[in-house]
């Protein structure tokens, strides 16, 4: 065993010496700081971005609720519209609705049982 | 860290990283370099995680086997023939050329972690407790990695 010992100390491995090695050592390492300064970049980028808009959020909520307050609507006046109108319809005449719906439903059974017998 | 003070600490660190490399690509002084340039990347860009608890080196030389034991993971690595590993190191006599054919021969055959045992052990004259750091195995595992390694050695070196 102390042969293998004395072999491995006296025949270790030799490297060539590269004196470009540490030259694109630096180069990946000037990559890897043109990674991390555009990262870098956009998280500031994307921080001031996110701050400009909740205070355009912020200031719009202000000027609605002073709006609101300011001017305040008559609630009554624009309760019956279209959809309201609609709504209150159907509600009325719910009865006679049902009756054309179904009258289509049957129609369309009879139309559709009709040509597949004639196929 | 900045890249001053990184390159700094590499310069030292450089030679013993390759050699380890070399002896755990069995010679192949290209796919060696390969590994140590990616695994100083790595460990420039983790250099803000280094709270110094062990020695630069050691911490280097970890980051470099895992990069080596990823490397192996991903792809088989197309094996360069030992005849030509040994001419890699210029300037040897035919004697000398002979014996690091004998050696990368041998070490190829042998386990990952029993070669990289052998290498810090023997080649970097590294501490059976630093072994255990890098490698990431207790020290009585890297104790039995060497002693097997050597065994296994024996079988394949004729002295």
């Amino acid at each position: 065993m102390k042969e293998i010992e004395a072999f491995l100390k006296e025949n270790k491995p030799l490297v060539k010496d590269d004196p470009t090695f540490l030259q694109e050592t630096r180069r990946r390492m000037d990559q890897v700081d043109g990674i991390k300064a555009e990262v870098d970049h956009q998280r500031s980028y994307g921080r001031i971005a996110l701050i400009v808009a909740l205070a355009i959020g912020l200031a719009a909520g202000v000027l609605i609720t002073a709006l609101a307050y300011l001017y305040p609507v008559d609630v009554q006046s624009v309760r019956h519209g279209l959809w309201e109108s609609v709504r209150v319809f159907a509600q009325t005449w719910r009865q006679y609705l049902l009756l054309p719906i179904a009258a289509i439903a049957i129609g369309l059974g009879v139309a559709l049982s009709w040509k597949t017998v004639r196929q | 860290m900045n890249q001053e003070r990184f390159i700094s600490l590499v310069r030292a660190e450089q030679e013993p990283l390759r050699r380890f490399l070399l002896a755990l690509c069995n010679g192949d002084g290209a796919r060696a370099d390969d590994i140590a340039q990616d695994a100083l990347v790595r460990a420039y860009v983790a250099s803000g995680s280094f709270l110094g608890l062990s020695k630069f080196s050691t911490w280097l030389f970890r980051i470099a086997y895992n990069c080596y034991i990823d490397q192996c993971r991903k792809a088989r690595p197309e094996q360069v023939p030992v005849e030509e590993a040994q001419s890699l190191v210029s300037g040897d006599t035919s004697d000398r050329a002979f014996r690091y054919q004998q050696l990368y021969q041998a070490l190829e055959k042998l386990p990952e972690k029993e070669k990289a045992a052998i290498a810090l052990f023997y080649f970097e004259d590294r501490s059976i407790k630093e072994i255990s750091a890098i490698l990431g195995m207790p020290q009585g595992t890297v104790k039995y990695q060497l002693s097997m390694g050597r065994q296994h050695l024996k079988q394949h070196i004729q002295l």
